[in-house]
C-alpha cells in the first residue's frame, strides 16, 4: 500500500490558499413518531457534528449521537425511556494529497453507501433504517483503528473513490467495535450521474467470516428522480433494498409547494444466515414502503410513511411521521476579510 | 428469477449501460479530425470579456459537479458564508471522497 501511494505524496496542496476553514457545528436533529402494530414510540434524537479544521490538510471530526425511544409502559399513559448516548465517529483526517486522505481514530465503517452517507436524520429519504444495514457493520456501525481513501479522476467519463480499512477490537463503551479489516472501491460517472461500488469485510475475529456488498446510486439528467440501491451478504443474513425517490417539481400546478415535495417508496428483503444476530430480523423478512417528505425551509423538512411488513412471525404496518433539521453553526468568522 | 439473481442482473445492467453510455459521450466529445481547427476554437475576444467567460464557465462546471456530487446524497443546502463552506467542503471530500478538482469548483461555486 505503501509503495502505491508514495509517488503520490509530492503533489500539490488540494484547497484554494485563499479561503481559510473556520470550526463549525453541525448536525441533525428529528423528532419521529412511530406507530409500529398500533403502538406509538417517541423518538427525538439530535447528532451534532464537531468540524476542526486544522491547517491546509488536517480535519478533526466527530459526530454524537443522543436518541430516546420513549415507549407508553402497560397500564401508563406516560412516555418513558431512556436517553442512548453514542460517540458514531471521532477521526482525525490527513489529506496528504489529491489521491488520499488517512484517516485515523473511530470512523463509520465504510460498507456500503446507508452507514457512512445516508444515516443522518436530516438526509434519509425514510425514517426506518434498512433491514440490511447492520448486516456487515454489527450494532455500533464503526470501527477503531486506520484507513485509507480518496477519489479521483481515473478516466475524463470516471471518477474512481476507494476505501481501505483496519479496525482493532476495542471493548470500550461507547468506543466498542469488533477486528476487522476491508475495502470499498466506486466508480462514478459524472455525465450520467450514476455511481456504482462493491464492498469487502473480513471479519478477525469469532467465526473470521466474510460479507461482500454492492451499492448504487442513479440520478436521471432529465428528472428529478434518485434511485438508489444496496445489496449485502455476510454469516448474518443477507438482503437488498431499492429506493427511489421524485421530487414533484415538473408537475405543472402548485408548484410552489410541489417543488418542495418528494415522494419516496423502498422495497426490501432480508434472508436469515448462518448465525443468528440482533442486529438483523430474526426471520425472513420483506418490507414495502411508501412515504412522503415535504421541505419547509432550507434544512427543515415534514417527514412522513407508511410501511407493510411480511413475515412469518406476523404482518404488520408501521407508520412514521416527525420532523427532521438540518443545523449549521460556525464557530468563527466565516467571511473572508 | 430469485430476489438475488434479480438484484445482480440489475446491477450488472446499470454497470453495463453506464459504461456504453460514458463510451458514447467520449466519442461524441472527441473533435472530428477532419474539422477545421478554427471551428473548435474560441473566438478572439478583448481580455476583460475572455476572464469573464472563463468566470461564467467555472461557475456553470462548479454548480454542475455541486448538483452531480452533494445532491446524489442529499438536497442542495443554501449558502453559508465562504470560510464555513470552506471547512464543510473538506468535511465531504473525506465523507463522500469527492475528487479534487470537484471539491475546488464546487468550492469555488458555493462561495461566489
Amino acid at each position: 500500500m505503501t509503495i502505491v501511494f508514495v509517488p503520490f505524496l509530492h503533489a500539490q496542496s488540494q484547497e484554494p490558499e485563499e479561503i481559510k476553514p473556520v470550526p463549525v457545528l453541525t448536525g441533525g436533529a428529528g423528532f419521529i413518531t412511530v406507530f409500529e402494530d398500533g403502538n406509538p414510540e417517541l423518538v427525538p434524537l439530535i447528532s451534532p457534528v464537531l468540524l476542526v479544521p486544522i491547517g491546509k490538510r488536517w480535519l478533526i471530526e466527530s459526530r454524537t449521537s443522543f436518541e430516546a425511544e420513549l415507549a407508553q409502559p402497560a397500564g401508563s399513559g406516560t412516555f418513558r425511556g431512556k436517553v442512548a448516548k453514542e460517540v458514531e465517529y471521532l477521526q482525525l483526517d490527513f489529506i496528504a494529497n489529491p489521491y488520499l486522505t488517512v484517516t485515523v481514530g473511530r470512523y463509520l465503517t465504510p460498507f456500503g453507501s446507508y452507514n457512512e452517507r445516508l444515516y443522518p436524520v436530516w438526509i434519509r429519504n425514510l425514517q426506518a433504517d434498512p433491514l440490511i444495514q447492520k448486516i456487515a457493520i454489527g450494532e455500533g456501525g464503526a470501527g477503531t483503528g486506520a484507513m485509507l481513501r480518496g477519489g479521483f479522476k481515473a478516466h475524463p467519463q470516471f471518477n474512481f473513490n476507494y476505501a481501505v480499512y483496519f479496525s482493532a477490537l476495542s471493548t470500550r463503551e461507547p468506543l466498542n467495535s469488533d477486528r476487522f479489516a476491508g475495502g470499498r472501491l466506486g466508480i462514478f460517472i459524472p455525465k450520467a450521474r450514476l455511481e456504482i461500488g462493491g464492498s469487502f469485510q473480513h471479519l478477525l475475529q469469532d467465526e473470521r467470516s466474510n460479507s461482500f456488498g454492492f451499492h448504487s446510486f442513479w440520478q436521471p439528467t432529465s428528472l428529478p428522480l434518485d434511485i438508489r440501491a444496496e445489496y449485502a451478504r455476510s454469516s448474518r443474513g443477507s438482503g437488498y433494498w431499492i429506493e427511489p425517490a421524485y421530487r414533484l417539481s415538473q408537475l405543472p400546478f402548485w408548484q410552489n409547494a410541489m417543488r418542495r415535495t418528494q415522494i419516496v417508496a423502498r422495497v426490501q428483503q432480508f434472508f436469515v444466515g448462518k448465525l443468528s444476530s440482533d442486529a438483523v430480523p430474526s426471520v425472513n423478512t420483506k418490507q414495502l414502503e411508501f412515504g412522503a417528505n415535504y421541505y419547509i425551509l432550507d434544512g427543515f423538512r415534514a417527514t412522513g410513511s407508511y410501511g407493510r411488513e411480511f413475515s412469518p412471525e406476523g404482518d404488520g404496518n408501521i407508520w412514521t411521521f416527525g420532523l427532521t433539521y438540518r443545523f449549521l453553526i460556525p464557530l468563527g468568522h466565516g467571511d473572508v476579510k | 428469477m430469485t430476489p438475488k439473481r434479480l438484484i445482480f442482473a440489475w446491477l450488472s445492467l446499470m454497470v453495463i449501460g453506464g459504461v456504453l453510455w460514458a463510451t458514447g459521450q467520449e466519442q461524441a466529445n472527441t473533435p472530428h479530425p477532419a474539422a477545421p481547427a478554427s471551428a473548435s476554437a474560441p473566438a478572439a475576444t478583448p481580455s476583460h470579456t475572455a476572464a469573464f467567460q472563463d468566470a461564467a464557465a467555472a461557475r456553470l462546471e462548479g454548480e454542475k459537479r455541486f448538483r452531480a456530487n452533494c445532491g446524489r446524497c442529499h438536497m442542495a443546502p443554501r449558502k453559508f458564508p465562504p470560510r464555513v463552506m470552506a471547512t464543510v467542503v473538506r468535511h465531504m471530500r473525506v465523507r463522500a471522497t469527492i475528487t479534487d478538482e470537484d471539491m475546488r469548483l464546487i468550492l469555488r461555486y458555493i462561495t461566489e
